[in-house]
């Protein structure tokens, strides 16, 4: 029996051993298919160029299983040398952790950083002044919306012009077509969606549009998070937004890929990438000629304005305990270059976050993109700081308990103080 | 004082083969319960400054728990997966199972393994298989039966949450109590039942007065036993509905993974755990007392 | 009066077939639609007859995913810590039988309540302990083996190996199969041994030709019911391993179920279908010993 299992065992390490053929290896952590088809061009230049192995290693797919694994591995000190990170709002808690190595002497140093659009780079600094991320692909989101559908009942198509015309609207659409009128990400179960995808393109456009003021602390007991709220309440209490699906688990299946194809849902707020992946070329449910039925609105403001919600894209960080952190930064620049951006771009839809795309005619072909990432250089952004994964946890409650009927606009809003001081403590409340 | 030495010597040597046991246990059980208990008394965490510079907290941990809503949530929806399930579902259907198959049945066989099919399903097989029947409205397999008969259906997963979660584990134990119970049923002597019927009782009289009062110990012990293996079931729950929607389907076991890895705080969880064991073991004393075992 | 009887007697049979029917039917309907969902070319989440039968998700298992791989990985995890157990608990089940210190039943009640432990409350604590060690067997590790360092780890490794899953896997087998061994030793005869003792045999030579001739069927029902519950195991291959090379069944399942958008349910059907064959085997064979083991060796 024990020489059974010394051969098996045997057996094994060979077929490990057949895998191997440069003495480095990088690991790189990714999830779903779609990134790590992307991702493949990149790993192999990586080989080529700094010539080591690169392992690609398939995490969990929904972003929170996905951190949730990443988390453990980087508190345990076995993390990947290389990954990327899905929300960037847990960055600074991430380097708060300090799981992320500094690499802002690298970037700095790097020719091809000088033509990032202004956005990116601001977005990858951390509280501290540091930069702990590779920035290479942007989210930008707006307001995406069933054009036919809208035209045959006769509802107006222009940029609304505040809330109360974006209430108006969805409501018109709601009598009119009998369809839910908007979709705001919302509950727990969206995990980071509901603030990322949901609560940031409300919040910028209020009269507060910043939670985080000038010495680090948060600002949840502004008017503007009170009225961001109520803005939910009332979509909710008028029946405009699908609030059962928001419920279960995978909240985003029924109604993006069933909901807004069939018409069902009149619009919703969505990135660059819903052209392509949600409903384009790249969706098992595509809606023919996506990029004219479906048409954009920037996000109106509370009183008037218009906003273009500019977030990083699952930006690369380079692990702080690496087993060789220098090569794994310059694997990190090999991340954010401008292929990796393009073949990203074509995959998933997000926007490049390199102005020199422009001239590039890879991505000059992806004519869907080409005007959101002209648009991204005047993006709007949210200021980030320690503790922002807590604040957006505490919204994805706050709305869930909207999403229940449980509580006002007032109540949603003690929710998320409520969580963020227990959590935080006290002093990390305004 | 010969004999004295030689059963030293031999429970010495005894003591050896346990050791290959015993190691395992302590450290990888033993410990890490104990070990959770002071978890419970810090801020640890998987990201953030805490998760840097971890600090003892004291009670912290306690006092926001034992105010935490959604943490008597997760007791309650605990205490009805648990009654729900295992004390009633499998139980009564275990039951009446294991007298149907005591009966001349053609085909036993073949229902007795029907039954006990759903014992071997993995967690995340059954859950897989009942997200079929379950989920997406009119899409879900029970819907459709329920359509073919011409009866309405509801969304199974949203509108009655935690009865689909109980009745999910009721059909993954209903073949346990039968076998069990079975048992305890064959254990009565015909006798006794012989006697009855010439005292002229009816089969109803029959149950009441005998089946069910010489039933009463096993039937004690399968409640004990399926009660506490209930309250740690979390395989199932997760792949099924992750505790949703909203917390009500969070039992006790969800509840901590949730607070440990999806909301990253280790410290906070663990004090959940914490709760979570002395709950359990508390049961699992009364299970050992109520046995009797001679060992 | 007997007509009556009689009559009553025939619709309580009937009565049970209408129950035992409705029953099966709950019980086994599940099953149908992953049998017939795994070969169906046209395959939906809800039951239906199959388009037309195909074999290719199972291809598609072994051929696109790691199929073969994930399976192997299952196969030797989970039955080398089978095999620990049954010779772990082989060993501690007679010790626990025959002594008569005075630790014996507070170690046995012990044991029994680690079976009421809920897993996700250890996981954190338990998760540092096997790092800890992983650290400590890296460090002994790295200067022998050199450049072959992250696949040695990978075997001898306690995070992320297979040498840290298979303990852990074992250990929580441990409680039920000592249980089982001890009360079945508690029903051998002391007699075999004491020949054995008056022949001169040692400890080890009593071992190994009186007491394991004898507790094969013990170790057989302590064995099938560790491969069980370590088969259908989820939580601590999740937590535990990453590396491609080491995923098994539950973990290929759990992700190929959450590949958001891209759910292809006749392949997660075809996969669900291998995970539970093996599993349905063993079952099949511990049914016989489902009335002892069920109340942790206890007799009811």
């Amino acid at each position: 029996m024990n020489k059974l299992v010394a051969g098996g065992l045997a057996a094994i390490a060979l077929s490990l051993l057949a895998g191997t053929a440069n003495a480095e290896s990088l690991r790189v952590a990714l999830h779903g298919q779609a990134g790590i088809d992307a991702f493949t061009p990149t790993a192999e230049r990586i080989e080529k160029n700094l010539g080591i192995d690169v392992e690609i290693v398939e995490y969990p797919a929904p972003d929170k299983d996905y951190m949730t694994k990443l988390l453990t591995e980087l508190a345990a000190g076995n993390g990947p040398d290389l990954f990327s990170i899905p929300s960037a709002a847990d960055v600074a808690d991430m380097v708060a952790a300090g799981y992320l190595a500094p690499v802002g002497a690298e970037l700095a140093a790097w020719p091809e950083y000088a033509d990032f659009v202004d956005v990116a780079k601001q977005l990858a600094v951390s509280p501290d002044g540091e930069t702990y991320v590779a920035p290479y692909i942007l989210g930008i989101q707006q307001i995406y919306f069933r054009r036919d559908v809208l035209e045959k009942a006769g509802i107006s198509t222009e940029q609304p012009k505040d809330w109360a015309d974006l209430l108006a609207r969805a409501k018109e659409i709601k009598e009119k077509t009998g369809s839910f009128g908007l979709l705001f990400p919302a509950g727990v179960s969206w995990g980071g969606g509901a603030f990322d995808e949901g609560f940031s393109h409300l919040i910028i456009g209020s009269s507060t549009p910043q939670l985080v003021t000038d010495d680090g602390k948060f600002d949840l007991t502004s008017q503007g998070v009170r009225d961001v709220f109520q803005f939910y309440k009332d979509l909710i209490d008028a029946d405009l937004m699908p609030v059962d699906p928001l419920l279960g688990p995978e909240p985003w299946v029924i109604p993006k890929y069933e909901m807004f194809p069939s018409g069902e849902l009149a619009a919703t707020t969505c990135g660059s990438w819903c052209y392509i992946f949600d409903w384009g070329r790249e969706s098992r449910n595509p809606i023919p000629d996506v990029t004219n039925v479906v048409g954009t609105w920037a996000d109106p403001g509370q009183n008037g304005g218009e906003f273009v919600l500019a977030n990083l894209g699952a930006p690369w960080a380079v692990n702080a305990k690496a087993a060789n952190l220098e090569l794994a930064k310059k694997a990190l620049l090999e991340a954010g270059s401008v292929e990796n951006q393009i073949e990203t771009a074509a995959r998933i839809g997000n926007i490049p976050a390199s102005n020199a795309v422009q001239r590039d005619p890879r991505f000059q072909a992806l004519t869907e993109l080409v005007p959101i990432q002209a648009a991204a250089n005047h993006g709007t952004y949210l200021k980030q700081a320690t503790g922002m994964s807590v604040v957006s946890e505490g919204v994805a409650r706050a709305t869930e308990a909207l999403l229940r009927k449980e509580t006002d606009a007032a109540g949603a809003q003690q929710i998320l103080v409520d969580h963020v001081r227990q959590t935080l403590g006290d002093e990390a409340v305004k | 004082m010969a004999f004295d030495a030689f059963q030293k010597r031999k429970e010495r040597q005894l003591l050896w083969l346990l050791l290959p046991a015993l190691v395992p246990l302590l450290i990888l059980t033993i410990y890490p319960a104990l070990y959770a208990v002071y978890l419970s008394m810090t801020n640890e965490a998987l990201t953030g400054v805490a998760a840097a510079k971890p600090r003892f907290v004291g009670a912290a941990n306690y006092l926001r728990l034992f105010s935490d809503g959604r943490f008597w949530n997760s007791l309650f929806v605990t205490f009805v997966f648990v009654v729900g399930s295992a004390i009633i579902g499998q139980f009564v259907l275990g039951f009446i199972s294991a007298m149907a198959l005591r009966r001349k049945i053609v085909g036993a066989p073949v229902f007795g393994a029907a039954i006990l099919l759903p014992n071997a399903a993995p967690e995340v097989v059954a859950g897989f298989m009942w997200i079929s029947m379950l989920a997406g409205g009119d899409h879900a397999t029970l819907s459709k039966i329920l359509v073919f008969f011409g009866l309405p259906y509801v969304d199974w997963l949203q509108t009655f949450p935690l009865f689909m979660v109980v009745m999910v584990n009721t059909w993954r134990g209903i073949g346990t109590a039968m076998i069990l119970l079975t048992a305890g049923l064959a254990a009565v002597p015909a006798e006794v039942y012989e006697a009855a019927r010439m005292d002229g009782a009816n089969p109803r009289q029959m149950f009441m007065r005998i089946t069910l009062p010489l039933m009463a110990p096993t039937i004690f012990l399968y409640m004990l036993i399926s009660t506490v293996s209930t309250i740690s079931v979390f395989g199932l729950v997760y792949a099924l509905t992750r505790g949703g929607p909203g917390n009500k389907t969070e039992v006790i076991s969800v509840y901590i993974y949730n607070q440990s890895f999806a909301a990253f705080q280790i410290g906070y969880g663990a004090a959940g755990a914490v709760v979570a064991l002395v709950v359990s073991l508390a049961l699992g004393i009364a299970y050992v007392r109520s046995l009797k075992v001679e060992v | 009066m007997a007509g009556i009887s009689e009559k009553r007697s025939g619709a309580y049979t009937l009565l049970a077939y209408v129950t035992l029917i409705v029953i099966s039917i709950f019980c086994v309907l599940p099953f149908v639609w992953m049998a017939l969902a795994s070969i169906d070319s046209n395959v939906q989440l809800f039951l239906k007859w199959p388009d037309s039968v195909t074999f290719d998700h199972y291809t598609k298992v072994f051929a696109e995913e790691n199929g073969v791989r994930w399976f192997a990985n299952s196969l030797f995890t989970v039955l080398s810590a089978t095999f620990i157990v049954m010779v772990v608990a082989g060993l501690g089940g007679y010790a626990l039988s025959r002594s008569k210190a005075w630790w014996k039943q507070p170690f046995l009640y012990a044991i029994l309540l680690i079976r009421v432990l809920p897993s996700t409350a250890l996981l954190v604590p338990l998760y540092k302990i096997l790092l800890t060690a992983n650290n400590g067997i890296g460090t002994v590790l790295r200067p022998l083996v050199g450049e072959h360092y992250r696949f040695v780890m990978q075997l001898f490794g306690f995070i992320d190996g297979y040498l840290g899953l298979i303990i852990v896997l074992a250990t929580g087998q441990l409680p039920l199969a000592l249980w089982i061994m001890k009360v079945f030793f508690d029903g051998v005869p002391k007699d075999y041994e004491e020949a054995a003792i008056l022949d001169g045999a040692t400890l080890v030579q009593r071992i190994r030709r009186v007491l394991i001739p004898l507790a094969l069927p013990g170790l057989a029902a302590a064995g099938l019911f560790a491969f069980m519950s370590a088969w259908g195991d989820f939580l601590l291959p999740l937590i535990l391993l990453s590396s491609p090379e080491l995923q098994t069944l539950p973990i290929g399942l759990f992700r190929a179920f959450l590949r958001v958008n891209e759910i292809d349910y006749g392949l997660l059907a075809a996969l669900a279908t291998i995970y539970l064959i093996p599993a349905v085997i063993a079952f099949s064979f511990a049914r016989r010993f489902l009335v002892q083991t069920f109340s942790g060796g206890v007799k009811g």
